[in-house]
């Protein structure tokens, strides 16, 4: 590989990084308000894949607007999960492990919605969602594509950052992660902040679907994608967002130099054998700091 | 005036209290006593919701309270619960800012300024994660979150729990101050019996779930019984 080419495959693993991340976070909000690994995330991301593609292919908007549709739909399937599926163990204060089988039971229904409605085959967004191809700069070519990815995810991660910092309900969001008993100790109606995380989760898994079905191609397993997800917030150490989407983009820059040097054959064995070394070595994952309660 | 008649619950199906009668008028200090396990949390977690009443009733001003806890704290009645409980991975402002939830954002900003005259140390520390903080830097930000409500009621569970001597009379002296000069009703779990039951105008004896003596605070200071149980034999101080 020449310095070109290294530099534009820089680019490809940010962009791909960069969704990594947004799916990443999305699901691990989830993770850190109840505790157990949302699958589901994936059969949101997907819905909310497809909505942006109907919106783009049978209604010509054009990205922006594609983006936005996404993303809405995103926070409404999430919402309509909790409310469908969690809300009844929540209710009886089922163990977690009932919430887990739910969240991948989730996971194939809405696949399957998927397959119902558009059949197993790929689909692709409308070429002309975006205009311009390629930058050149000198001989570097750079997929505009992937800079856009990246700063939508900048964007959303700016909002993400704002959310949690500044808004009360945001904040509330994060002490309902440390301790939800004492949140709600604090007047704060905890079944609000749920649906309030959901809402924020469901809105990074639309973004994050939008731009990975218009970066690769849409089929109804597109969900599946949430394992990267899963793998960079064990990975970022759960608890801190910070370090989830830390490991996310290192992820997507591996998997993409992977890709292009040993092929995407062997690239999920190596990253998967990755994973178990770094956990071994690091088992707080990157982040890595959680404050426990002093006693 | 919070009243509780009768009042049983428990976790599923064991049984933690049993037929409690306690009376709290306005404005008033109330002190309950108990040793580990006797159910003062468990009562205390039963008046803010978090644990189910299976029978009687809790009432304030003759009506019954909301079944969750945080319409009991918009009602006006506040825990800080055992152990501190601080959100380790917000700042202290987020901390604070958590406590005042339900208020305005102008009410949150003039409250904050009076726990900073209470703790001034929570202000130096301001932008700092309540997890880095020592255990007694804690207890100071859980009562000030406490007081980020200003309830009309404040619930007080064990806050001398694990304090040196000179940080807890801090906290017994901040509880009359906020008693006397707000006129805030405190209801008082303690095991520090000596220091709560001459602070109290009222306190009951829980023991093994039951109320088992009752008195005003100076009576049961000189109770022999309680002298025996609680006081060590000999008072303290
Ligand atoms: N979540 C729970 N589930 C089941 N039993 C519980 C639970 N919490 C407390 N108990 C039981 O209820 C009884 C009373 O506990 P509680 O915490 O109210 O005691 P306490 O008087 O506050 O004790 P301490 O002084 O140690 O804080 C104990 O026997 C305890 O084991
Ligand atoms: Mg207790």
């Amino acid at each position: 590989m020449d310095l070109i080419e290294i530099f534009q495959q820089v680019i490809n693993g940010l962009s791909r990084g960069a969704i990594y991340a947004l799916i990443a976070v999305g699901f691990a909000i989830i993770v850190n308000v109840l505790k157990f690994s949302n699958f589901a995330h994936g059969g949101v991301l997907g819905i909310s894949a497809y909505a942006g593609y109907l919106a783009s292919s049978q209604f010509n908007l054009s990205f922006i607007p594609v983006v936005l549709i996404g993303m809405v739909t995103g926070a409404i399937v999430a919402v309509l999960v909790e409310f469908i599926a969690f809300r009844w163990i929540r209710m009886q204060k089922g163990q977690l492990v009932y919430f887990f089988v739910t969240s991948v039971t989730m996971l194939m229904l809405l696949e399957q919605i998927l397959v119902i409605r558009f059949g197993s085959f790929f689909d692709t967004y409308p070429y002309d969602l975006i205009k311009v191809k390629f930058i050149n700069i000198g001989e570097l070519s750079i997929s505009v594509t992937y800079l856009i990815s990246l700063a939508v995810t900048i964007v959303a991660f700016g909002l993400l950052i704002y959310v949690f910092k500044k808004t009360k309900i945001g904040i509330a969001i994060r002490a309902a992660s440390n301790d939800m008993t004492t949140t709600s100790l604090m007047g704060i109606n905890t079944g609000m902040v749920i649906i309030a995380a959901f809402v924020v989760s469901g809105m990074m898994g639309g973004i994050s679907g939008v731009l990975f079905g218009i970066s690769t191609s849409l089929s109804p397993q597109i969900g599946q994608v949430v394992v990267k997800g899963f793998i960079a917030s064990v990975l970022g150490g759960l608890g801190s967002l910070t370090g989830v989407a830390v490991a996310a983009v290192a992820l997507g820059l591996i998997e993409v130099f992977l890709v292009s040097t040993i092929g995407s054959g062997y690239s999920p064995v190596v990253i998967f054998a990755l994973m178990i070394a770094f956990l071994l070595l690091r088992p707080q994952g990157f982040a890595g700091v959680s404050f426990t309660d002093k006693a | 005036m919070l009243e509780i008649n009768h009042l049983h619950s428990g976790y599923n199906k064991i049984k933690v209290l049993e037929d409690i009668n306690i009376q709290v008028p306005d404005g008033k200090i109330v002190v309950v006593i108990g040793r580990n396990g006797a159910g003062k949390s468990t009562l205390l977690n039963t008046i803010s919701g978090l644990v189910k009443i299976s029978s009687g009733s809790i009432m304030l001003d003759g009506e019954k309270l909301p079944p969750t806890p945080h319409r009991i704290v918009a009602r006006g009645i506040t825990q800080i619960p055992e152990g501190r409980r601080v959100f380790p991975s917000l700042t202290i402002e987020e901390n604070l800012i958590m406590g005042g939830y339900l208020a305005t954002a102008s009410e949150i900003q003039k409250r904050t300024l009076e726990v900073f005259e209470t703790f001034p140390i929570l202000k130096e520390r301001f932008h700092q994660q309540a997890g880095t903080l020592s255990g007694g830097e804690q207890q100071m930000l859980a009562m000030g979150r406490g007081m980020m409500a200003n309830p009309r009621i404040l619930l007080l569970d064990e806050p001398s729990l694990g304090l040196a001597p000179l940080i807890f009379t801090q906290v017994f002296e901040l509880v009359q101050q906020l008693n006397e000069e707000r006129n805030m009703t405190i209801v008082l779990v303690e095991q520090n019996a000596s220091i709560a039951l001459n602070m109290a105008d009222y306190a009951y004896v829980l023991e093994d779930g039951k109320i088992v003596i009752e008195g005003t605070g100076k009576d049961l200071v000189v109770d022999p019984r309680v002298k025996a149980a609680y006081l060590g034999g000999v008072v303290e101080e």
